[in-house]
Formats: structure tokens, C-alpha cells, sequence
């Protein structure tokens, strides 16, 4: 495949192209989804064909192709050359990069697991989700759905370019979540759920506390207490956020500003404020594709779609503004480094920032110390989503938490929104707990620009933070 | 492939894809879909320009015996990539015992329905057109205000889809649209104030007349905002864009087959009763000639058709496929679908089939935007664009809370200041039933939904 990527760049320089770079993935998608007795999805998905991106006068045009026959992959250069050529008329802002080394990878820098899913059948996994649902079963109360699933993505990517680079790796992540949807005694309909998910092999789920029964059980333990739990107080209180929550607060509202093309355009109110202070000393926030996935978790990604390797990028350093998240053509007209952070969901996108594993970095309190230092409020919960606008004003919604008095927890509370900005509440960061947990996920995963989903690694310590706005329900 | 012979070829690699399908196995039932679809869209954003031309074409099989039911799916649309996908769900129906003892078979041959407008017009669009019609977008952004952000997109989407199974079903459906936005931010100070107008449509070519100055005009008047400084309940006016965004957040998830099979959805229980004012009435349009989701069949091959949902304030159906509606015992409503909405995924052929709406309308009332404005007695808000976290309300429980960017003060019947942005919080249930009031202003929105003004009381507001 790679000498058919190579005669790819080689056709596009030869179209006039200034610069070519052409990616081959052979990619396998596996969903299993189980809601109450009744497989929904038994699923199987490939993934395979090649993308092209030819720039000319600092302007990129994108092609792909599903096949891999000479004529369609020249077709698809040719397409990616016409669009740059016309794009580069209408562009006022060109992107242009420096010329690298080429890039070598080697075998290693494919994270190597014991039981990789590909030398498992389904029956082996449908057992997993089957475990996972039983437990949750056994814990919980009034129980209405109980949905079950398991994900797998995994494969082979290869990228080349005009500088020569060679590079061949193998992407994995695992996903297994539950989620219990209970009736409360007054007719209401409440949910929890958990998961376990990021790159690993299948040998996670026989470790202590990540067994599929220990996923199920946690979940319908947490729906139980949710047919009790009582809806939360409006108004703005000191809140803890749990690791989950807090992963897609650093993702969500300010990880998408710290995107180079949005910076670069302006757009992002990250944009001319490196070297300012925006948040407390507590407030560090990193973004990179080589985390200690052994200790913490989260995905692993070596390269990024333009052939870039990794690095662990410090976007926030105790409060001040260092970095933002970079392709190669943002990274230049901002004068910083490439972070490693161009990516695409598959062949058939242009690869463009986006993030890799996006955390708040720990601090020195336990669980219990960051609740005394909370005092009075609430206690939040992991999240099935947020969304921001590009002035940094966000709402999350908390799947559930508790309240909380004079450090103490009170009672369990329902799904509630908080809102605020991004930037008012980094000023409001107090601290940090000294777990740190990731996830990289195959359900869910990150949406941009009509690219969703990509899996993306999420996570945190918990985080105090004072101030926040709590919607409640009407 | 051209877009005059994309269904010929496709029906014909369906036809040749069923008889190895057979010599697989003869005892199992087979599902093959094949997509092809040609995608070529430019936007510039503040001066970067990202362009992209291709073509997504993927094969998705279903395998089913002794009611176990597997799915497999492949990028490509070559005679290997279909033998290669048929085997891969083959390999997985045997991997497994697990049954899924609701399921009675694929769909059954029925004639199809009839296919949307289409335009060659729209066909006939350039690279360097959408690139014209992009640019001319920004600059009319930049007549009203020089200091704005813009950003526009054009897109030209084409392409077609076939289907076919063991029980002797082939169809084939095809389909154009283009579309066209327009997306303005004001800046003063550290006040940013964003607003975007669309176009979309399936029989018109782009026509981008005036998209850029009405985006930059309201978000300019959205500057100054003033902060609500309270905590209240209020009556609100969701205008088109945002009410096309509440139909489809709650509609869109509890009217739909699975969430009532499954219990999920508490509207399964009220069919044939009220569930909102008399004054709203809400249909499913398959059919629409000028609807984007319109296609002859759906997506697996049944037709599609016309379902009114609620009808003067009483719910009257659900949306089904073949497979929900043999299980709640109703006939399908032709609304099998792969992809798209907010709820849908990317890529048709990567998506089993599953119940989605076609084209919801709110069929419009009397009143103009300003006699709505005019009937709210004290104080009100008027929300202009979809608030944000719409799409993330649970459908079991109907309960939202959003953040709306775009909102304007309502006193005493006139329109006033701009708001900052203030939360919103509710259920989707009761605003129903507390609608005071739907406009005679409908739009086509890009949800694939038209709506006119709605006016809803009882939601709690912070700001």
C-alpha cells in the first residue's frame, strides 16, 4: 500500500500540487448493543480506502477514495488538486508550513495489549456485555431499560507525504457501557450509567475494579439511588465535578477554543492571549496523544493525520495561556510548534485540529478534602454531553450528583444543567483532586465540523470549582 | 458515476450481490444496501478556505436466521467490498446464538412512493461556483460590518441509494440538494454576538441573495445585552430556527417506534389523547416534494408516507419501521432511515436501519411574528436561533434545560434590548400544553423540519 501512497504524492507534485500528503486505513468497527433481553445492534464495520490532501499556494483541497484500483486513487488527487487550486483564489488567510524531516515509525509505536479484540469472537464479547447487564440487574431498583454494549475500533493506518515520511501504526480502542433507566414511585422516568473505555486490550476487563459485573453493579447501584434522589437547587454554589465531568469541561468548553483554526481566524477568544493569565494556579490543562495509559487510561495516538508524532502539549500552565492545538499550517501562521493534534474520523474527512487526550492535570486533595473545602454545594456527576458556543459560554448536564453541607453529603440529586463560560470559570478553579482517570471513547466521541464521531480521551482529577450555575429543572 | 444512471447501476450490483448472498447460505435471509453519493463543498472562514470533492460509497448487509440478525457494512461499492461485506455478516450471524426473538423478517415488496422535486440545476454547479457564492457571502457580511467574523459554506450534495432482499424487495431512490449558509459574529469589546442563516433545498439552485446581511444585521442588534438579573418563569416565543429545534428535540426521540416499544417514551401511553393546545398539529411528510428526506422508498425499501402525528392538540400516531411496527402491531409509516439529524449518524451505509422522521411540519397558525410579540401581557423572551444543548434533553423524561445566545426581551407586547445569554429549563410535554400561540411564519430549516413561530409559557428562565 505504501509504494500506491507514494505514486499518489508523486501524481499530485506532478499535477502542480506544492505539497502532497496521502493516508491509507484499513479500519474495523465492531458494535454490540444489548437493551433489556433484546440484541439491538450486532454490528461490523471496515473502514477502508485512502485520503489525499494537495495544497497549492497555502490552501489545501481534500479528496478520498474507497478503492484502492490506480485510476480511482489518481481521480481522487486530481479532485484534491482542482479544489486547492480553486479554494486558493477565494483564501485571503494562506496556511503554509515549513518543509520537516521526513518521520520513520517504528513497530513500538503501536500500544501492544495482551488480548487484542481482533483474536477474540463475538461470543466472547457478547459475554462481557451480557455480565455487565446481569450485575447491573442484580444492583438495581425498579428498573425500566438496562442497555448493554460493547465497541471496538481498530487498524492499520498509513501516511506518507511529500517529504518523504513513512509512517505505519495500528489505532485500538475498547469501549463497554451500561446505563440503567429506572421508574422513580412517582411515575419518573432517572438513569445512570458507566463505562469503561479507552485503549486497552481485553485482559482490562479481569482487573480489579474494571470487570464487566463491576461496571454493571456500579451502575445499578447509582440508578437505585437515583429513584430517591431529589431534584437539584438552582442558583450558583461551589461545585466538585467528578473525574468524567470535569474531563469534558477541559474538552468541551476549553479544549475546542484552544484549536488552532479557530485561533488563527480569530474566532476563538483564545486567540492573542498567550502569555496571559486566565485561571487560577490551579488550573493546568494539557492535551496530548502519549499519555500513561497503563496508570490513567485514555486513547493512544502516536501520530496525528498529517504524519506529526506526539507530544504531551501544556495548552494552560497553572492559570497562564502557553499553547494552542495545531496542524501544521495553523501552526506556522501562529508561529509555534505542530502538536500533533490534525485529525480526521476517517478517509473520507480533512484532517483538521482537533484534540487527543484533553485534561485538567491533578492536585494534592483527596475526595475528602475537596468536599470540606467545598462546604455547601453540589457534587457532579459525569455527564452525557455538553455543547459550547465560540465565545466560550457552555451547559453541561450533570447525570446526577449530590448535594452537599458543610462538607458532607446530604442526598443524591437528579440530572442537572450547569452553565457558565469557559473563561469566567477558570478564574474560578480552587483546586484539584490527586486522581488522575482517563477514558478514550468509541460510543459518544467528539463532533466537529461534521466529523462525529472521534474517539477522544477524556478525563480529569476532580475539580473545585466556586460559582457555577446550577439550571435545575422546571 | 453519473447521477442519471447511479439507481440502473446500483440495482444491478444489488441483483448480483443477492444471488452470491443466496449461494452463501440458502436458509438465511439477505438485506443488501448500497449508497453512492457525490459531495462537493467550500467554506471559508475568515479567509481560510477548506475545500473538499468526494464521493461516499459504502455497501451495508443484514443476515438473518432463526431470528438472529447481524449487520456488516463496507466502504465501497465494488463487487468484491459487497461479496466481502455479505461474508463478514455471515461470519458474525454464526458467531452467535443470540436471538433477537422480535424479529419477523425483512421488509416485504411493496410500490414505492414517489420521489422528491429534483432540479439539474443544481447538478450543473461548479467548484468554482460554490467558491463564487461563498465569497459573495462574506462580502455582503462585510458591507453591513467590516469588523464582523464570517464565515460561509456552500455544499451540493447528489447521489442515490438501492435495496434490496431475499424476500424479492428492490428499490432504488435518488436525490439532490444544495445548501448554503451564512454565519455572522459581532464583536464589541469583549461582547461577541453570533448569527447564522441558512439555505437549503432540493429544487431551487443556491441563491445566496441576502444571507450575509441578514445574518450580520441581527447579530449586530444582538450587541448591548442586557443581563435578565432574575430567576423567573416567563412566557417565550421561540422564533422558526429555534422552534423547528424543540419540535425535532422532543418529536424527534419520543414519537418515534422504538422509544414507545421500549418504554422509553412518555407518550407511548397518551395515543388518542390530548397532549397539546388545540392549535398545534404536527406531521411526518415523507412525501413532501420539496422535502429534503423525501425518497421513494426509505431505507429498507418500504415507501414512504404521510403521518400526522398530532392533530388539533391530540396525539394520533407514532413513526414506525417494519420491524417496531410488526411489534406494536402497526403497519410501517415508511420511516426507516440510515443517517442525518442530529440523531442519525454520517455515513448511510455504516448505520442499520432505524426509525427516523422524514419531514416534520408544524402546520402554521394566523398570526405574524409581531401579533405574537403584541399577545404577551408583561414580560416575555423571544429566542432567534436554536438554543444550545436542545439535542441533549433525555427523552425519557421530556425535561430541558438549554442556554439561549440569541434572546430578546418581550415587554409589555413590543420586541426590546437584547438579552445575555440566560438558561432555560422545562419539559417538552407540558410547553406543549401550554402553547399559547403558533405563527403563520413557517420555514424550511436545515433540521428537515418547517416551522412557524411557537409561543409557549410556563418555562423557568435564569439570567
Amino acid at each position: 500500500m505504501l509504494d500506491k501512497l507514494q505514486a499518489a504524492v508523486s501524481f499530485g507534485e506532478k499535477q502542480g500540487a506544492d505539497f502532497v500528503e496521502a493516508r491509507y486505513e484499513d479500519m474495523t468497527l465492531r458494535t454490540l448493543r444489548r437493551v433489556n433481553e433484546t440484541w439491538k445492534d450486532i454490528i461490523q464495520k471496515s473502514r477502508t480506502g485512502i485520503g489525499v490532501t494537495c495544497y497549492f499556494d497555502g490552501t489545501a483541497g481534500y479528496s478520498f477514495t474507497a478503492s484502492e484500483e490506480r485510476k480511482d486513487i489518481e481521480d481522487a488527487v486530481k479532485r484534491a488538486y482542482r479544489m486547492a487550486k480553486a479554494a486558493s483564489t477565494a483564501a485571503l488567510l494562506k496556511l503554509d508550513f515549513d518543509e520537516r524531516p521526513p518521520v520513520k515509525s517504528k513497530p513500538t509505536d503501536t500500544y501492544s495489549v495482551k488480548i487484542h479484540p481482533k483474536t477474540k469472537d463475538i461470543d466472547y464479547k457478547m459475554d462481557l456485555v451480557n455480565r455487565a447487564v446481569g450485575a447491573a440487574r442484580d444492583a438495581g431498583k425498579e428498573i425500566q431499560t438496562i442497555i448493554g454494549a460493547y465497541g471496538e475500533l481498530y487498524g492499520q493506518k498509513i501516511f506518507t507525504n511529500s517529504e518523504g515520511s513513512n509512517i505505519d501504526w495500528s489505532f485500538l480502542v475498547v469501549d463497554l457501557p451500561c446505563r440503567v433507566t429506572s421508574k422513580t414511585n412517582t411515575g419518573e422516568l432517572v438513569f445512570a450509567s458507566h463505562r469503561m473505555a479507552g485503549s486497552f486490550g481485553l485482559e482490562k476487563f479481569k482487573q480489579k475494579d474494571s470487570t464487566p459485573e463491576d461496571i454493571g453493579k456500579a451502575t445499578g447501584d447509582s440508578a437505585a439511588e437515583q429513584t430517591t434522589a431529589k431534584a437539584c437547587p438552582i442558583g450558583k454554589f461551589t461545585a466538585l465535578t467528578d473525574n468524567d465531568l470535569t474531563g469534558v469541561l477541559a474538552h468541551e468548553s476549553f479544549g475546542h477554543l484552544s484549536e488552532g483554526d479557530f485561533v488563527v481566524i480569530g474566532v476563538s477568544p483564545l486567540a492573542g492571549k498567550i502569555g496571559e493569565k486566565l485561571g487560577t494556579e490551579q488550573a493546568t490543562i494539557v492535551d496530548g496523544g502519549i499519555p500513561d495509559i497503563t496508570k490513567n487510561g485514555g486513547l493512544w495516538l502516536p501520530y496525528d493525520d498529517q504524519g506529526i508524532p506526539a507530544s504531551m502539549t501544556t495548552v494552560l500552565d497553572k492559570g497562564i495561556l502557553r499553547h494552542y492545538l495545531q496542524n501544521r499550517g495553523t501552526a506556522k501562521k501562529l508561529e509555534q510548534e505542530p502538536t500533533s493534534n490534525c485529525r480526521a474520523v476517517h478517509f473520507g474527512f480533512l484532517p483538521i485540529p482537533r484534540m487527543t487526550n484533553t485534561y485538567f492535570t491533578p492536585g494534592d486533595l483527596t475526595e475528602e478534602e475537596a468536599l470540606e473545602q467545598l462546604g455547601t454545594g453540589v457534587y457532579a456527576i459525569q455527564t452525557a454531553g455538553g455543547q459550547v458556543e465560540g465565545d466560550g459560554s457552555f451547559l453541561f448536564k450533570a447525570d446526577r450528583g449530590y448535594w452537599v453541607e458543610n462538607g458532607e453529603i446530604q442526598y443524591p440529586i437528579r440530572e442537572v444543567a450547569l452553565s457558565g463560560n469557559i473563561l469566567q470559570l477558570l478564574t474560578q478553579v480552587e483546586g484539584a483532586t490527586k486522581d488522575l482517570s482517563l477514558k478514550g471513547t468509541y460510543f459518544g466521541g467528539c463532533g466537529k465540523a461534521g466529523q462525529y464521531p472521534l474517539p477522544a480521551g477524556l478525563g480529569g482529577p476532580k475539580l473545585l470549582i466556586k460559582g457555577v450555575t446550577f439550571g435545575g429543572k422546571a | 458515476m453519473e447521477y442519471e444512471i447511479i439507481k440502473d447501476n446500483l440495482l444491478a450490483e444489488i441483483d448480483t450481490g443477492l444471488k452470491f448472498a443466496k449461494s452463501l447460505d440458502k436458509m438465511a435471509e439477505f438485506e443488501i444496501y448500497l449508497s453512492y453519493r457525490s459531495n462537493s463543498d467550500v467554506v471559508i472562514k475568515q479567509g481560510v478556505v477548506e475545500a473538499t470533492d468526494g464521493t461516499t460509497a459504502g455497501t451495508a448487509v443484514r443476515v438473518a436466521k432463526d431470528q438472529r440478525v447481524s449487520f456488516a457494512s463496507s466502504s465501497g461499492i465494488t463487487p468484491d467490498r459487497i461479496k466481502r461485506t455479505l461474508q463478514e455478516a455471515v461470519a458474525s450471524l454464526n458467531a452467535t446464538s443470540e436471538k433477537d426473538t422480535r424479529f419477523q423478517g425483512f421488509c416485504e415488496p411493496k410500490p414505492p412512493g414517489r420521489e422528491g422535486k429534483f432540479t439539474p440545476a443544481i447538478l450543473d454547479l461548479s467548484t468554482d461556483d460554490l467558491v463564487k457564492y461563498s465569497l459573495q457571502i462574506i462580502g455582503d457580511i462585510s458591507k453591513v460590518n467590516g469588523r464582523m467574523m464570517a464565515v460561509s459554506a456552500c455544499e451540493v450534495s447528489w447521489g442515490g441509494f438501492a435495496i434490496g432482499n431475499t424476500r424479492g424487495l428492490e428499490r432504488a431512490s435518488s436525490s439532490t440538494f444544495n445548501y448554503a449558509s451564512a454565519y455572522a459574529m459581532a464583536i464589541d469589546g469583549n461582547e461577541r454576538r453570533a448569527s447564522e442563516e441558512e439555505f437549503i433545498s432540493r429544487e431551487k439552485a443556491i441563491d445566496v441573495s441576502g444571507m450575509g446581511e441578514k445574518a450580520a444585521k441581527r447579530a449586530l442588534s444582538l450587541l448591548g445585552a442586557k443581563k435578565l438579573n432574575q430567576t423567573t418563569t416567563l412566557p417565550t416565543l421561540w422564533s422558526p430556527d429555534a422552534a423547528a429545534s424543540y419540535v425535532l428535540a422532543s418529536f424527534g426521540q419520543s414519537a418515534i417506534g422504538n422509544a414507545i416499544v421500549e418504554g422509553l417514551s412518555p407518550l407511548a401511553p397518551k395515543l388518542g389523547n390530548p397532549i397539546a393546545e388545540k392549535q398545534f398539529t404536527l406531521i411526518d411528510n415523507g412525501q413532501d416534494p420539496q422535502g429534503i428526506g423525501t425518497e421513494s422508498v426509505d431505507a429498507e425499501g418500504y415507501p414512504q408516507g404521510r403521518t400526522t402525528l398530532v392533530h388539533q392538540g391530540v396525539l394520533k400516531n407514532f413513526l414506525f419501521d417494519s420491524y417496531y411496527g410488526a411489534i406494536a402491531g402497526n403497519p410501517s409509516t415508511g420511516n426507516s432511515g440510515r443517517a442525518g439529524g442530529p440523531f442519525g449518524g454520517t455515513i448511510p451505509y455504516e448505520e442499520a436501519p432505524k426509525i427516523t422522521i422524514k419531514n416534520l411540519e408544524v402546520v402554521p397558525g394566523s398570526k405574524t411574528e409581531e401579533e405574537l410579540i403584541a399577545s404577551v401581557d408583561g414580560q416575555g423572551l423571544l429566542i432567534t436561533d436554536p438554543p444550545i444543548g436542545i439535542f441533549h434533553s433525555d427523552v425519557s423524561t421530556g425535561d430541558f434545560s438549554v442556554v439561549a445566545n440569541a434572546v430578546f426581551m418581550i415587554e409589555n407586547g413590543e420586541k426590546k434590548t437584547p438579552l445575555e445569554p440566560l438558561s432555560i429549563a422545562g419539559s417538552f410535554y407540558k410547553g406543549l400544553e401550554q402553547l399559547r400561540g403558533v405563527g403563520n411564519d413557517v420555514e424550511m430549516t436545515s433540521f428537515f423540519v418547517k416551522a412557524p413561530s411557537l409561543l409557549i409559557d410556563g418555562f423557568s428562565v435564569t439570567g
